[in-house]
């Protein structure tokens, strides 16, 4: 076979194999945490003999190691079972609430690059004016600020106060501003930072200046020249906001009654959810595996060093 | 420079979350808006019958829906009334599905689907009468053999019915003729027709079990009798009823009826603070005196069944001894924590159990006397004490808070107890450790029966209910209090019954095997342009018939 095909089997086995040891990793972790599921799912109301039928129907009364075949077995079927504490599918679960963590995060990070690196630009190029003292001292009140309390206070101000915008849940078209711009604060602010420190960097360099000489305007040698090549670290930067971001902003969510999967995560957490926690994490798992698979064909294709390497 | 350029981008790891980025943006546009609701079709009720008269000349212009916006802290595990668990779902299945009794704001039994009841002298056969032409939202009516069908449903132990217990006693359910039920009892239950009431006995028509998406055992569409039919659900974000042109009895004033799902307390508060709910529960209770104040919301207080108490571990070497265990109630001050601390979502406890429980008496108290606390202390030998506390956080209404308020009064009498937190699984864990195990010795819990009669309350002073048998997790043992109970609950005579709780409740007052707290109260708050707005003593609202002022 090609060395292209034997580089893809290799990758995908490669996969397949991190995604069992997710899923063993994920499995063994949760059943180390101290609390009993069906106690937990049936409320303190239930009498023991019915917490012992819903520990049966769960599966959690079969020995920990024929558990976790099951588990592996329905796995590899594609089955990632059914929620504990709803009896619902998971994948329903989760495909429920997934599209409005997406949404949050695709649109926090969208507000947060075009601010934060308008913002870093103009502190680069306007060094030690007042806007850079200003986008400095913004930034670092940014990091700073708890998303919980950001995130009440904004509702306060724009719902309770000037009615503008509603507080909670994502019913409105309006529903996704505030809580999208809490998000975005933490981020715009990194942002901001990284694309100043990278800019000043790259605007030192020896090719700047001869772009400067070779007469071009001041905006094509910024927007051009030194942005493009600044503009690397930053992209890492926002990669991994985002990244963050999906995981689940779990605090955002909560305060603003944003269904998304963070707060399904946290929420499963604190049942002991087992099928749903281990459902997300893998979910996620396999998310970012396919996308560095991706990369990493599309590399090998337009590179053949990569294959033989 | 271009291809510099390239090949420094291609090879750096920002790429491959440029590529991740794209690829979610490209899914997430592609997706379905995100407030899809489940496919449900609302089940059409079937064609009332047009009128005879005169049709009017001008069709009258379709009048705006008029929304009940409600903003609750949970998100429903499940709408099947078998599987509840929680009030705050029953309270909304409530809306759609019926019981037979329901129990009114002082705590009575009242009909609602049954329009009448007998219990045989032994207490082995409870008839009940139903009402006659109520119909489900989807148009079958409601009649013995629906209502043998859901009883026997609740009863099959093939389906997850947390609740069960309380039913546990029924051998069979006869249709005696369309209208009348019969139990038939495999030993007496006295509270049963009270357990009728919970939302685990909700009626659902038998029809609808394998349609909209039901399934016999999970039901995600309720189709019941109530005022309200369901409409939609998003899961993590609202639920929706519409009315019912064809309720069997007085009609509410809304169209619909939204629940907003919103977890935290401040942002609920803040929802009707800015009009866009009408009700909430639950509000952070240290802005109780600030809404109380406030002249466009109403705050109800509503009494509940839940008492908060701190299990002391009956077996332990040092609290065995009676003296210790009365000591650590003189020391803590109540009143001035329900002031100070829960803001007044609170009543002291005078007895083992709420004033609205069937076989609640008024027992006693134990007055904030912390030198007769130190006098008790001194005299079993325990001038100072180190003691293990443990108490949720967030579970009960200011729960860490009040036992940190607790730690300090008992501080002040010698008794060191600094108290920790810790999630609630984990809590529970640690609490219902069986004896052998068991670490704790101080720790911070609510108890709420599920219906209104001591039999429900008393378990927590049973000693074969200790884990892990059960959740007696003061391990608290008393054989005349143990045969006070067992036979209370076989007993079918009301008023010995309530004699016999009365007696044992004071056994148990004076044993302190608790620092008796408070009964909790359910803060409740809305906006002023409403009225109607009530509550039922299980920590529940009673908004159905809520109309503007």
């Amino acid at each position: 076979m090609s060395g292209f095909t034997r580089y893809l089997i290799q990758r995908l086995v490669a996969a397949l194999l991190t995604l069992i040891g997710v899923a063993t990793i994920v499995f063994f972790l949760l059943r180390l945490l101290p609390g009993d599921p069906a106690r937990i799912i049936a409320g303190l109301l239930a009498s023991e003999e019915e917490i012992q039928r819903i520990r049966v129907q769960l599966g959690l009364d079969k020995p920990l190691w024929m558990q976790y075949i099951i588990f592996m077995g329905r796995l590899i079927g594609g089955d990632l079972g059914l929620s504990a504490r709803t009896s619902q599918p998971v994948l329903v679960e989760v495909a429920a609430r997934l599209p409005n963590t997406l949404k949050l995060a695709v649109v926090s990070t969208i507000l947060a690059t075009v601010v934060g690196v308008s913002a870093g630009v103009i502190a680069a190029t306007r060094r030690y004016s007042l806007f850079d003292y200003i986008a400095s001292f913004g930034s670092l009140i940014g990091i700073s600020m708890p998303v919980y309390w950001l995130g009440l206070l904004l509702i306060i101000l724009f719902a309770v106060k000037l009615h503008w915008l509603p507080a909670a849940g994502a019913e409105k078209p309006t529903s996704i501003i505030l809580p999208s711009l809490t998000l975005a604060l933490f981020s715009v602010a990194l942002v901001a930072r990284m694309t100043r420190a990278s800019m000043l960097e790259v605007l030192n360099q020896d090719y700047i200046r001869t772009a400067r000489a070779k007469g071009l305007k001041e905006r094509t040698v910024i927007f051009r020249h030194a942005l493009q090549n600044a503009f690397i670290p930053v992209l890492t930067v926002i990669g991994l906001q985002f990244g963050a971001l999906l995981g689940g902003a779990v605090l955002t969510e909560s305060v603003f009654g944003w269904p998304g999967i963070g707060l399904l995560l946290v929420d499963s957490i604190f049942a002991r959810d087992y099928p749903v926690v281990q459902g997300i994490v893998l979910i996620f798992s396999a998310m970012f595996i396919l996308v560095n698979l991706i990369v990493d064909i599309l590399y090998a294709y337009i590179d053949p060093r990569i294959r033989y390497g | 420079m271009k291809a510099y350029t390239h090949r420094l981008w291609a090879s750096h790891p920002g790429f491959h979350f440029l590529i991740l980025f794209l690829l979610i943006t490209l899914v997430a546009a592609s997706c379905a808006p995100s407030t899809t609701p489940t496919p449900t079709s609302a089940p059409q009720p079937a064609e009332k019958p047009t009128e005879t008269q005169a049709p009017p000349t001008v069709p009258p212009k379709p009048a705006e829906k008029t929304t009940f916006r409600i903003a609750v802290g949970i998100d429903p595990d499940t709408l099947d009334p078998v599987a509840s668990t929680t009030s705050t779902v029953m309270n909304m299945v409530e809306y759609v599905v019926q019981t037979l009794v329901r129990i009114d704001k002082e705590g009575n039994v009242q009909p609602q689907l049954a329009e009448s009841w007998e219990v045989s002298e032994d207490g082995l056969t409870v008839t009940f009468h139903l009402r006659k032409g109520v119909k489900f939202h989807d148009g079958t009516p409601f009649n013995a053999e629906s209502a043998k069908f859901n009883i026997e449903r609740m009863l099959d132990p093939d389906l997850r019915v947390p609740i069960r217990a309380p039913f546990t006693s029924i051998e069979s359910v006869e249709a005696v003729d369309e209208y009348t039920i019969r139990l038939h009892m495999k030993e007496p239950f006295p509270p049963l027709v009270s357990a009728f009431a919970l939302t685990t006995a909700g009626m659902i028509s038998p029809d609808s079990v394998e349609k909209y998406g039901n399934s016999y055992k999970n039901i995600v569409h309720p189709v019941g009798t109530g005022p309200y039919v369901f409409k939609e659900r998003v899961k993590g974000d609202h639920i929706t009823v519409e009315k019912f042109a064809d309720y069997w009895g007085e009609k509410p004033y809304y169209d619909v009826v939204k629940f907003q799902i919103v977890p935290e307390a401040a942002t609920r508060e803040s929802l009707l603070l800015a009009g866009q709910v009408d009700l909430i529960i639950l509000p952070p209770a240290s802005d109780l005196p600030a809404l109380k104040q406030n002249p466009d919301v109403e705050v109800l207080l509503a009494p509940s069944d839940r008492t908060i108490f701190i299990a002391i571990n009956n077996r332990d070497p040092v609290l065995k001894d009676k003296r210790v265990r009365q000591a650590l109630n003189y020391a803590v001050d109540k009143k001035a924590i329900i002031e100070k601390v829960l803001f007044g979502a609170g009543d002291i406890m005078d007895a083992p159990m709420a004033p609205s429980l069937f076989g609640y008496c008024k027992v006693g108290e134990y007055p904030y006397d912390p030198e007769k606390a130190k006098a008790l202390l001194k005299e079993s030998g325990h001038e100072t004490l180190e003691l293990n506390f443990i108490a949720p956080t967030g579970r009960y209404v200011q729960d860490f808070q009040a036992a940190q308020a607790i730690s300090g009064y008992l501080e002040e009498v010698g008794v060191h107890a600094p108290v920790k937190t810790m999630d609630w699984p984990s809590y529970v864990a640690t609490i219902t450790a069986p004896p052998e195990k068991n670490t704790t010795q101080l720790h911070y819990l609510g108890w709420a029966p599920s219906y209104l009669d001591a039999a429900q309350q008393m378990i927590q002073f049973l000693s074969t209910y200790a884990p892990p048998h059960g959740l007696e997790t003061s391990f608290y043992k008393n054989e005349k209090v143990d045969e006070l109970i067992l036979k209370a609950k076989k007993e079918t005579n009301p008023e010995v019954r309530k004699q016999l709780y009365c007696e044992a409740s004071k056994i148990v007052w004076d044993d302190a095997p608790w620092i008796f707290l408070w009964v909790q109260r359910f803060p409740i708050v809305y906006s002023s342009k409403i009225t109607g707005v009530s509550y039922i003593p299980t920590e529940m609202f009673d908004a159905i018939y809520a109309r503007p002022k």
